[in-house]
């Protein structure tokens, strides 16, 4: 159907339209328009993907000046695949409407063995590919430094962009790491060696080349035909390579000095932790490396490999590893901690040092995308509570929104299971996790869904250690036996491959009718990339708070960060980041209108409001007063009446002029008014 | 109200929310729209019901009652089994009534395997004995999908193929316990058009919405007692018939002698004491002349009543039939003789009398 969006002709290609997308793209072109940027969340299963699609390429073709690109970054490749189809689909619609041939080029990067593509994609109008093009400053580099200011960047799925952020420019150095660089510096020593004796010219060129400076990076810079990179600062542009590693000679004994210091730091006993500056410090007192050849090794090991021809630069990935952080840990004296740890906290026998330069500020990595691209769109099915993110972000959007789910019929059923039968409180909390009645009621409550849910059931818990402890007891009471009766048990390990192979049973068992149940770990494999449509999960039980191991030296630090800079309480934050979990784990059992879950939140910490408000409307606004504090009977009955209630028959009809519109029945007044109020609440 | 003795008392079911259900429909949602559904549902059967015309009048139909563990549930009062069981006799009574020339049998799954109770008949009395007698039995184990349905299948495929082959399973359990894929026999089931539908007691399961789709059955799970009733009575009718080449054989010898105490077959004179039945000797099937009649106004279905709203009806408010007032906000109007009927009546005149009353009454009057 052709829609028109405030003045703006919109090609969707479906004969329907839910309401929820309407307003979805009345407030995409609204930031548009505003050329900023938006943080839009709306449920999975309304279609998204096809709404921002649709009314970006239609701006695109109404506007060709105003945008030039669109940049859609996409967190797996299944969900890249699946972006891909859809727009298959619009182009399909496009030159059937209008018969006329298709001039857009769309591009779609899906693994990077297609790394090498810079030609087409300066001319390709969409682009689509991993967060990683992007963020990550080593391959942002490679892909994304020459896409146009004018572009839209989307990121889907974004509820965990700050953590991708923080991954891609941290760095972890093992002892391995460092012998893998040591080969590499030999390689580059014997490499330099050849080359001077064959073709001393080329190394003489590279010289005279870094005396006058990264004047070439420079005016790139200037010009703005770069995406800068977070990992290059700005001031090491204007000045020429220092003295003491132009030479390449001495560049390698540069390096050289470099791992020797970082080896004797990993020979430690205890945990140190200390600023950027700090670790600066003592390497001038210990090795006499100053800050300034620091801040250019990257540049300069770079300009090495392009000199000396090498071909496979993956072989020296430990190398550009500890180059890059030596030009991070000497740029940035804030934002960045560094933590060396003498052994793993799981096993303090074994000696495995590892020394994390580990990253604080999401900001840092985003903020070049943020600063070239007008609109910048964050959107995904739970971005609660939405203005979290511009904070840790550090960004200004125009636009913020959050649509729920307008449904013919209420197909989600949240239920907080606060008590057992016998009134035992149930929570997940510290001090209660040994508890014996807590573990009891939670395998009776599993136990009872399983009697009563269809086909599929899936069950998170906080963490792979607690679920070990608590199946091990079920096994002892019994319970896990009674369970077995129902349905048949799966777990997911830290193994992927196990884990896939219980995941296929799984679905197999739901397939034919036998049932089963999948345990598995919030913030695990499972929790993030895995769908449960329809019978492969018809309830999710969440068995506590999915908080992040607080103990871990690396987070105390973030926190400490986030309260220093951004004034976010530790506990706000914790909280905020345990329920984007648990909200992610229970929405992967609605994938759409015409599918239905229970989603049961069994701890009692739930029903408090500072975690339910955590949650994303289109959950919360299902959570009555009466399912706050259930004992599990009452749960099970209420499950029983719901799921009764579900299995009638749903006809296309049914949803027709409530959840799903015409075109007509779009443009009358009525629905109009309707969707102008609902986007009005948010 | 009266009309609805079935129902369980109030403080037998489960929570029920009543207010919930006023408070929600402002946005056009929720329970009150659940209930909108199940009506239009209603209506729909009624008038869908009337569009066929090929029916399958000779019907063979197992029924497979699940005596899993899973039938000791009390939310059917007093627990599922004997709620099912008594609501079986019912159906099977009006089975009978409505298709005097087909038969039944019954078959129990408990403890992954599956057992006949009673073998294809067209006696309703034995069917309604061994029901009685169930009642006692013990709930136990999971049911088996594949064991029933193959062992119905097995008594079913020796069926002349111009009769339709049914089977109707009132599962309860939710897991099914198989010896081999389930996928393969609905193939099978497929190939030989067998009919399965099912009636869920407790929820939507996967296998069966695949199996009822791919078998062209019905799928419905009850939400109470007179749901359950309502749904088992919709399996009354005989269902839509797929005769894709006609039958080459005989389709019915009517030619029965009534002699003292038994009926003759017109072709081999063996002695039988009751009808219908399928000639031991020569094969062939044997129905009395009422039996017939009776089965006769399938074929000939009364035409499904328009449907108005009561605002545009003129005239008084009463129904034709029950005499009553029209409360409900839609009316029905026979087509031929233009009487109005409330909801209720047009149901019954459907699914029970098969004829217009009012039509009726001006054919015999002055």
């Amino acid at each position: 159907m052709k829609l028109n969006i405030e003045g703006l002709l919109v090609y969707f290609p479906y004969d329907y339209i839910y309401p929820e997308q309407y307003s979805y793209m009345l407030e995409l072109k609204r930031t548009l328009d505003a050329k900023g940027h938006g943080v839009l969340e709306m449920p999975s299963g309304t279609g998204k993907t096809i709404s921002l699609l649709s009314l970006i390429v239609a701006y695109q073709r109404a506007f060709p000046l105003e945008v030039t690109k669109l940049i859609y970054c996409s967190r797996t490749v299944p969900e890249i695949e699946k972006v891909v189809e859809e727009l298959r689909k619009l182009m399909e619609f496009y030159s059937k409407q209008t018969r006329e041939s298709n001039n857009f080029l769309a591009l779609a990067l899906s693994s990077r063995r297609n790394l090498c593509i810079h030609p087409e994609i300066l001319h390709a109008n969409i682009v689509v590919y991993s967060y990683h093009y992007l963020l990550d400053p080593k391959i942002a580099d490679l892909v994304s430094k020459e896409l146009a200011k004018k572009s839209v960047v989307v990121f889907d799925e974004a509820h965990n962009i700050d953590n991708v952020c923080i991954d891609s420019m941290s760095v972890n150095i093992t002892r391995r790491t460092l012998d893998h660089c040591q080969n590499n510096v030999d390689t580059l020593h014997n490499t330099i060696h050849k080359i001077k004796e064959t073709d001393a010219a080329k190394l003489k060129e590279e010289y005279r080349r870094l005396v006058e400076g990264l004047k070439e990076a420079n005016v790139a810079r200037e010009t703005d035909v770069y995406l800068s990179n977070p990992v290059l600062p700005d001031e090491i542009l204007q000045e020429a390579v220092p003295g003491t590693i132009r030479t390449a000679e001495h560049f390698v004994g540069f390096l050289r000095r470099f791992l020797e210091y970082l080896k004797s730091r990993l020979r430690v006993q205890h945990v140190i932790q200390e600023s950027a500056p700090q670790f600066l410090k003592d390497i001038y007192d210990k090795v006499c490396i100053d800050r300034k050849p620091l801040r250019f090794c990257a540049e300069r090991l770079q300009s090495l490999l392009r000199t000396l021809e090498i071909t496979d630069i993956a072989d020296f990935s430990a190398a550009t590893l500890i180059s890059n952080f030596a030009t991070l840990v000497s740029t940035y004296s804030q934002g960045f901690t560094i933590i060396i740890e003498p052994f793993e906290d799981r096993t303090p026998t074994i000696a495995n040092p590892v020394l994390h330069f580990s990253c604080m500020d999401p900001s840092i990595a985003i903020k070049p995308v943020f600063q070239r691209f007008q609109s910048v769109i964050i959107t995904s099915g739970t971005l609660s509570p939405l203005d979290i993110y511009p904070r840790i972000l550090d960004f200004h959007p125009v636009t913020m929104a959050s649509f729920t789910m307008t449904l013919a019929r209420t197909c989600l059923c949240p239920l907080i299971v606060g008590r057992g039968n016998d009134q035992v409180a149930l929570s997940s909390k510290f001090e209660t996790r040994e508890d014996f009645a807590v573990i009891r009621n939670y395998g009776n409550l599993l136990m009872e869904m399983s009697a009563i849910v269809p086909d599929g059931i899936v069950a998170f818990f906080t963490s792979y250690v607690y679920m070990e402890n608590i199946v091990a007891s079920w096994y002892e009471q019994g319970i896990l036996e009674n369970i077995q009766r129902n349905k048949l048990i799966f777990i997911e390990t830290q193994d992927a491959a196990e884990t896939s192979m219980a995941l296929e049973k799984y679905q197999e068992a739901c397939e034919n009718g036998r049932g089963a149940i999948l345990l598995s770990v919030a913030r695990g494999k499972v929790s993030e990339g895995i769908d449960f449509v329809h019978h492969f999960g018809r309830a999710v039980i969440m068995f506590g708070v999915p908080y992040v191991y607080t103990q871990s030296r690396i987070l105390k630090a973030r926190l400490e960060y986030l309260r220093d800079q951004f004034q976010i309480r530790e506990n706000d934050f914790l909280t905020f980041d345990a329920m984007r979990h648990a909200a992610q784990c229970v929405g992967r059992a609605i994938r759409g209108k015409t599918d239905y879950g229970l989603m049961i939140f069994a701890d009692k910490r739930y029903a408090r409001a500072d975690k339910r408000g955590k949650l994303p409307r289109w959950i919360q606004e299902h959570i009555t007063d009466g399912s706050l504090n259930l004992t599990v009977d009452e749960a099970v009955q209420l499950s029983k009446h719901f799921l009764r209630q579900m299995a009638q028959p749903f006809r296309q009809e049914d949803q027709l002029g409530l959840s799903l519109l015409t075109l007509e029945q779009l443009e009358s007044e009525e629905m109009l008014q309707k969707i102008a109020q609902v986007a009005h609440q948010t | 109200m009266d009309e609805e003795p079935e129902r369980a008392k109030r403080w037998e079911g489960g929570y029920e929310r009543t207010w919930e259900v006023l408070k929600e429909d402002e946005s056009g949602s929720l329970k009150a729209t659940v209930e909108e559904i199940l009506f239009q549902s209603k209506r729909r059967r009624v008038i869908e019901s009337h569009e066929q015309v090929r029916l399958g009048m000779m019907r063979h139909l197992y029924v497979v009652i699940d005596c899993s563990r899973s039938m000791d549930d009390q939310d059917l009062k007093p627990n599922r089994l004997t709620s099912s069981l008594k609501l079986l006799e019912a159906f099977v009574g009006e089975y009978f009534d409505q298709n005097p020339i087909s038969q039944v049998g019954i078959i129990t799954t408990k403890n992954k395997r599956a057992e006949k109770l009673t073998d294809l008949s067209g006696n309703p009395k034995k069917h309604i004995d061994a029901l009685k007698k169930a009642v006692d039995s013990v709930c136990a184990g999971e049911p088996s999908l594949y064991n029933s349905l193959n062992l119905a299948v097995q008594s079913l495929k020796h069926m002349p193929g111009h009769t339709s082959r049914e089977i109707l399973i009132i599962l309860s359990s939710l897991t099914t316990c198989d010896p081999a894929n389930i996928y393969e026999l609905i193939k099978t089931l497929k190939s030989l058009k067998v009919r399965v539908s099912v009636i869920g007691l407790s929820a939507e399961v996967r296998v069966c919405t695949v199996l009822t789709r791919e078998t062209g059955g019905l799928y419905h799970v009850i939400l109470d007692e007179s749901h359950f009733k309502e749904l088992l009575m919709m399996h009354v009718k005989p269902p839509p018939f797929d005769l894709e080449t006609p039958s080459t054989t005989p389709f019915l010898e009517t030619q029965i002698c009534l002699s003292l105490g038994g009926y003759f077959c017109p072709q081999c004179h063996a002695k039988y004491t009751e009808l219908p039945v399928e000639c031991k000797v020569c094969g062939l099937t044997l129905v009395s002349a009422p039996h017939l009649a009776r089965s006769f106004h399938h074929l000939f279905p009364l035409q499904a009543f328009t449907e108005n709203s009561v605002e545009e009806h003129q005239g008084d408010r009463f129904c034709q039939a029950c005499q009553g007032e029209l409360k409900d906000k839609t009316i029905f109007t026979c087509t031929s003789c233009q009487s109005v009927f409330c909801m209720e009546c047009d149901l019954f005149i459907h699914d029970s009398l098969h004829c217009c009353p009012c039509c009726i009454h001006s054919q015999i009057g002055p």
